[in-house]
C-alpha cells in the first residue's frame, strides 16, 4: 500500500442500520476511492461516505463524486424494456412502450437477422462507451466481432482519448496514460500542464497539484482561458485555441538550445533527435510567439523553469487531444520530457488526464475499431490467432477493421450501416457535427439503445434495453494511473435492469451464437476470460486478479502473472516499447486549426468542461445538486470582444459557425483570450455547442477538432430571464 | 488530540464539493449550511467558501432569547435546538458573516454544527473530508502552527491573527497570499 504524507488513519462513520460498500466513483479517470451507504433494511444506497484509505484521494470528492450516488435509485430510471412501433417519433422521447425482455430480445434479434440477411454482416454496428468496466468493455468488442460479426465497432474513446493513445504509442510504443503513480505528482519540482482545465475536470488531483507550489516547485500551465488552476499558475500559457503544436515546438527548441537536453539519456535511450532539433530551429520565441499569441517572456520563462527543474512532469488533456493535429500535440509535449530525460524515474514523466472513468482499459481491449484484447491488433496476423483461440473461433471469422466512430456515423448517412446497437456512450450530444449525426442515427433502419436513462441519443432508437448504473455491478476498471481497480457491487439491479455483459449474452444466444458466450454467467466468469484474453498483450491484466487488487490497493499493468506486483512506475529500466527499446523523439512539423478565423466567422470556438457535469451531462443533468449549480450552458466572451457586439452579462446572443447554430446565454469574463469564445458542451438538444464544431478528424487518431473552430456572434433581441 | 477546521482561500478552486458534501454527514436533513463565492465573477475564477468559524464568543448564541444555540464541548457552535428556537431571526443579523440560514417553513435556524457527530470524535466534517483542493483542511494545533511558519508572510502577520470581526474563533482561516513567503525550490 502506498501511503504518502496526505494519508490519515480516519476511521469512518457508520450510523445504525448501515453498511457501507467500499467501491469508486462512476465517472472520470481519477475514479476516486469512496464507500457507498447502503441501508440494511431496504438494501438500498442512500449516500456516500469517505474512502479514507484509499491512496489516490485519501477520502476527497468533487461535487460529481458526493451525489454520484443518487443515480441509482433515480425516479428517471428506465426500469423495464421498451419499444417503439412508430418509427415516425424518432428523434423525440414519445412513442415508447413498456415490453418483456423476451419481446424486446426477439424483435432485435428478428431485425438484425433480417437486416443481415439481405445487407450482410457488416450492416450492423456498435457504438460503444468507456464508462464501464474492462469486463463490459472487453465483451463488447466480442459481441460484435463474434455474436454480430460485424467489423463496425467503435467507441467514444475516439472522442476523449484516442489522440493521447496514439502520441504514446508513437512515442514509447506503449500506452499507459501515465508513466508514474499520482502519488508521485506533488513530490515533483514543476507540472507543466497543458490544455487541461485540472480543477474542474480532475479536481480531486488539485491538493497534490497545489502542494508543488507550496513546496517552492512550479506551476505551468497552458491554456486559452485562465481556468481555476491557470488562476495560480507560476507561468500562464495563454495560446490561441489549436495552436499547442507550436508552443510545444518553441520550447523544446530553448531547451535544446539553452542547454537542458540530456544528452547521454538522447543518445542510448531515443531516436530521432537530430531532425527534431533541425525542426524545431525554426520556431523561435519569436515566430512561436507570432503563431501561438503568447508573450515571448512567458514562453522564454515557462521553458527557462522546465529545464532547470530537477524532477518535472508532463501533463496534458483534451485542450491538446481533442485537435486534429492531436496526436502530434501529444507527441511534442512528450517530446520535452524525451529530450531532457525526465521521464523513467519517479517524481518525473508524462501523463494525460483520462477523461472517462474507464477511458484507460475501455481502450485496450478490444472495442476499438483496429483492436483487440490486450492491445493487440486485428492486423497482426499472429495477434488475431491469439485471441481466436480464447473465443473459440477461427481466424477467417474474425471480423476485419472497422472504421472510427465518427466516420460509423457517415457509413450510415450512405446506408453501408442500417442497424446500431448502441451502449454507454451519448454521440447525440457528444459527436461533432450534431446535425449531421442526429440526421444520421435518425435515418437508421433499426436501432438499440442500452442505457439506465432515456439519453438524447436514445431518443433516437427502436428499442431501449434498461441497463444497470456502476453500483449495480461488479468488475474492474483502470484509473488514470494505468491502475487496475475493482468496482464493487452495493445494490440489486433496480426494477429489471441488467448489466451491460448480461444482456450481450442473452442477445447473443437469440442470435445463435450462445456457445460462444452461454459460459459466462457472472461478472467474474466475464473477467476471467478477460484476463485470459489479454494475456501475453502488452496490456497484459493476467496477473491482476480481483484478490490482488484488493490487497495492494489496485495493480498497475503490465502485470503478467500471479506473482507479478505490477509496475506503478513505466520505463525505470529506460526500456521502451518500440522493437529497438528507444523511444522515438518525433519532429513534427506545425499545422493550424482546420479552420480559421475569417471576416464571416472572426472569433475562435473552443468547447470543454464545467465541474457540475460529465460528458454529455445524460447523468448529471438529472442530479439536483448539479443542476442547481449549472442548469444551462453558456458562452464566455472576454468585456472587450463583448463591447464590440454590443452584448451584456446575462444577455442571450446567437452563436453560429458554417455547421450549426444555438443561443446562449452570455457569460462576461476577462479569463478568457479577446479573440476566443467558450461554450461548455454538457448539454442536449439545442443548447448543444456540438451542433457548431467541425468534424476535422486527425489523420492517426481520427479524433475531431472539438477545440478550434471559427464561429461568429449576432445579438438577440432578447434579455436573460431573471 | 484536538483538531480544528482550517482554512486556506487561496486554494479555493470554486467546485461547491463542501455544500454538496453538506448534505451528507446523516445529520443535517440534506441541506447544505455553508457558502462559497465566486469573489470577483466577471475578472477571474478566484472563489472562497464562506464557512462557519465557530466564535469562541459567538454573536449568534449571544443574540438568542431562547437559548437555542448551544456550544458542543468541542467548541463547535451547534445549529439551533428544534424544540427551543423560536423562529425570531436574530441569529441571523446578529452573525457578522452571515452564517446562520432560516427555514421559513419549519419557522428554523439550522447552521454549521460541524458534524458534530463526526467531530466530537476526532472524524473530520464532511466538507473537509471532500475538499479536492485542501482549502478546508482539519487539523492539530501543532499542524496548524507549523502551517503559521512555513507561511511567513511579508507583512511580517501570519495572516490569521488579523483582527478578528467577532472575537476569537474556534476556525482558523489563511486569507489569500500564501505562496507570497514561499521559497523557490530553484
Amino acid at each position: 500500500m502506498q501511503r504518502d504524507k496526505f494519508f490519515k488513519e480516519i476511521e469512518n462513520v457508520r450510523h445504525p442500520n448501515e453498511t457501507l460498500v467500499k467501491t469508486h466513483c462512476s465517472y472520470c479517470g481519477m475514479q476516486c476511492g469512496m464507500n457507498l451507504r447502503v441501508d440494511t433494511r431496504t438494501n438500498k444506497i442512500i449516500g456516500v461516505e469517505p474512502r479514507y484509505d484509499w491512496p489516490v484521494n485519501v477520502g476527497k470528492m468533487c461535487p460529481k463524486g458526493v451525489t454520484a450516488y443518487q443515480q441509482t435509485n433515480h425516479p428517471d430510471r428506465i426500469l423495464k424494456p421498451l419499444i417503439r412501433d412508430d418509427a415516425s417519433l424518432k428523434g423525440t422521447k414519445e412513442g415508447f412502450r413498456e415490453a418483456t425482455w423476451d419481446e424486446a430480445y426477439d424483435l432485435i434479434a428478428k431485425k438484425f437477422i433480417e437486416l443481415q440477411g439481405k445487407y450482410g454482416k457488416d450492416t450492423l454496428s456498435v457504438f460503444s462507451g468507456v464508462s464501464m468496466t474492462n469486463e463490459k468493455c472487453y465483451l463488447t468488442g466480442k459481441f460484435a466481432r463474434v455474436a454480430l460479426q460485424t467489423r463496425y465497432i467503435d467507441y467514444n474513446g475516439r472522442f476523449c482519448m484516442s489522440s493521447a493513445a496514439g502520441g504514446f504509442l508513437r512515442s514509447f510504443g506503449v500506452d499507459r496514460g501515465s508513466t508514474l503513480p499520482w502519488t508521485d505528482i506533488h513530490e515533483s519540482d514543476c507540472l507543466f500542464i497543458a490544455g487541461s482545465n485540472t480543477a474542474e475536470c480532475h479536481p480531486t488531483s488539485m491538493f497534490r497539484i497545489w502542494n508543488v507550489q507550496e513546496r517552492g516547485g512550479y506551476l505551468i500551465v497552458a491554456d486559452p482561458r485562465e481556468t481555476p488552476i491557470a488562476r495560480r499558475a507560476d507561468v500562464h500559457l495563454d495560446l490561441r485555441p489549436g495552436t499547442d503544436l507550436a508552443l510545444a515546438n518553441g520550447i523544446l527548441n530553448l531547451l535544446i538550445q539553452n542547454g537542458y537536453a540530456d544528452e547521454e539519456f538522447v543518445n542510448s535511450h531515443t531516436n530521432g533527435f537530430e531532425e527534431t532539433k533541425e525542426l524545431v530551429k525554426e520556431f523561435t520565441p519569436e515566430y512561436t510567439s507570432e503563431l501561438t499569441g503568447v508573450a515571448v517572456e512567458k514562453i522564454m520563462r515557462a521553458a527557462e523553469i522546465y529545464g532547470k527543474a530537477p524532477n518535472a512532469v508532463v501533463m496534458f488533456a483534451r485542450g491538446i487531444e481533442q485537435q486534429h493535429k492531436g496526436v502530434d500535440n501529444v507527441s511534442a509535449y512528450t517530446n520535452m520530457a524525451l529530450v531532457t530525460g525526465k521521464i523513467g524515474r519517479p517524481k518525473s514523466g508524462v501523463a494525460t488526464f483520462t477523461g472517462q472513468g474507464n477511458g484507460q482499459g475501455g481502450r485496450e481491449h478490444g472495442q476499438k475499431s483496429d483492436l483487440l484484447p490486450g492491445y493487440r491488433k486485428l492486423t497482426n496476423p499472429k495477434h488475431v490467432e491469439e485471441v481466436c483461440k480464447v473465443w473459440g473461433i477461427t481466424p477467417e471469422e474474425m471480423p476485419q477493421p472497422g472504421v472510427s466512430a465518427y466516420e460509423m456515423f457517415e457509413l450510415m448517412e450512405q446506408k453501408t450501416i442500417r442497424g446500431l446497437y448502441l451502449l454507454c456512450s451519448n454521440p447525440a450530444v457528444s459527436a461533432p457535427n450534431l446535425n449531421f449525426v442526429r440526421k444520421a442515427l435518425k435515418g437508421l433502419d433499426f436501432m438499440v439503445c442500452a442505457d439506465f436513462y432515456l439519453s438524447e441519443s436514445a431518443e433516437f432508437a427502436d428499442v431501449i434495453l434498461p441497463t444497470v448504473t456502476w453500483s449495480e455491478d461488479e468488475g474492474t476498471v483502470t484509473n488514470l494511473e494505468g491502475r487496475i481497480i475493482k468496482i464493487n457491487k452495493a445494490q440489486e439491479p433496480l426494477g429489471e435492469s441488467k448489466p451491460d455483459w448480461q444482456i450481450q449474452v442473452e442477445l447473443s444466444e437469440r442470435l445463435g451464437r450462445g456457445k460462444y458466450f452461454s459460459h459466462l454467467k457472472t461478472a467474474r466468469d466475464v473477467a476471467d476470460e478477460f484476463r485470459l484474453a489479454s494475456k501475453g498483450g502488452y496490456a497484459d491484466y493476467y496477473g491482476a486478479t480481483w484478490d490482488k487488487i484488493d490487497k495492494q490497493d489496485g495493480v498497475f499493468w503490465p502485470c503478467r502473472d500471479e506473482k507479478d506486483p505490477g509496475t506503478p512506475h513505466m520505463f525505470l529500466d529506460k526500456k521502451f516499447y518500440h522493437p529497438d527499446g528507444k523511444a522515438k523523439i518525433c519532429a513534427l512539423p506545425y499545422r493550424p486549426p482546420a479552420e480559421e478565423p475569417d471576416a464571416t466567422y472572426p472569433l475562435r470556438l473552443t468547447t470543454g468542461r464545467v465541474v457540475f457535469h460529465y460528458l454529455s451531462g445524460n447523468q448529471t443533468r438529472r442530479i439536483q445538486f448539479l443542476r442547481d449549480m449549472c442548469p444551462e450552458p453558456y458562452v464566455e466572451v472576454h468585456p472587450e470582444t463583448a463591447a464590440k457586439y454590443n452584448i451584456e452579462h446575462e444577455e442571450y446572443v446567437r452563436l453560429y459557425t458554417r455547421r450549426g447554430e444555438a443561443e446562449y446565454k452570455v457569460k462576461i469574463t476577462e479569463a478568457i483570450r479577446k479573440d476566443t469564445v467558450f461554450v461548455p458542451y454538457h448539454f442536449g438538444h439545442d443548447q448543444s455547442i456540438n451542433l457548431l464544431t467541425i468534424p476535422a478528424l486527425d489523420p492517426m487518431s481520427r479524433m475531431p477538432e472539438f477545440k478550434a473552430c471559427a464561429a461568429q456572434i449576432e445579438k438577440l433581441a432578447r434579455k436573460a430571464v431573471q | 488530540m484536538k483538531k480544528r477546521l482550517y482554512l486556506e482561500l487561496e486554494n479555493c478552486i470554486g467546485c461547491r464539493s463542501c455544500l454538496a458534501a453538506c448534505t451528507q454527514c446523516g445529520g443535517h436533513e440534506e441541506r447544505n449550511r455553508n457558502y462559497v463565492y465566486d469573489v470577483n465573477p466577471l475578472v477571474n475564477r478566484q472563489t472562497m467558501p464562506l464557512m462557519c468559524l465557530h466564535c469562541v464568543n459567538p454573536a449568534c448564541a449571544r443574540s438568542c432569547p431562547a437559548q437555542a444555540i448551544q456550544i458542543h464541548e468541542t467548541g463547535a457552535v451547534l445549529s439551533a435546538l428544534v424544540e427551543k428556537c423560536i423562529g425570531c431571526q436574530n441569529c441571523t443579523i446578529a452573525c457578522p458573516y452571515g452564517i446562520p440560514k432560516f427555514d421559513t417553513e419549519q419557522n428554523l435556524m439550522y447552521k454549521c454544527d460541524l458534524c458534530i457527530d463526526r467531530s466530537k470524535d476526532g472524524i473530520p466534517p464532511m466538507c473537509a473530508s471532500v475538499c479536492p483542493s485542501n482549502t478546508l483542511q482539519w487539523l492539530t494545533d501543532e499542524e496548524i502552527e507549523a502551517k503559521q511558519k512555513q507561511f511567513n508572510l511579508d507583512n511580517g502577520k501570519w495572516v490569521t491573527s488579523m483582527p478578528y470581526l467577532e472575537g476569537e474563533t474556534n476556525v482558523k482561516v489563511n486569507l489569500p497570499g500564501i505562496l507570497q513567503g514561499v521559497t523557490k525550490l530553484f
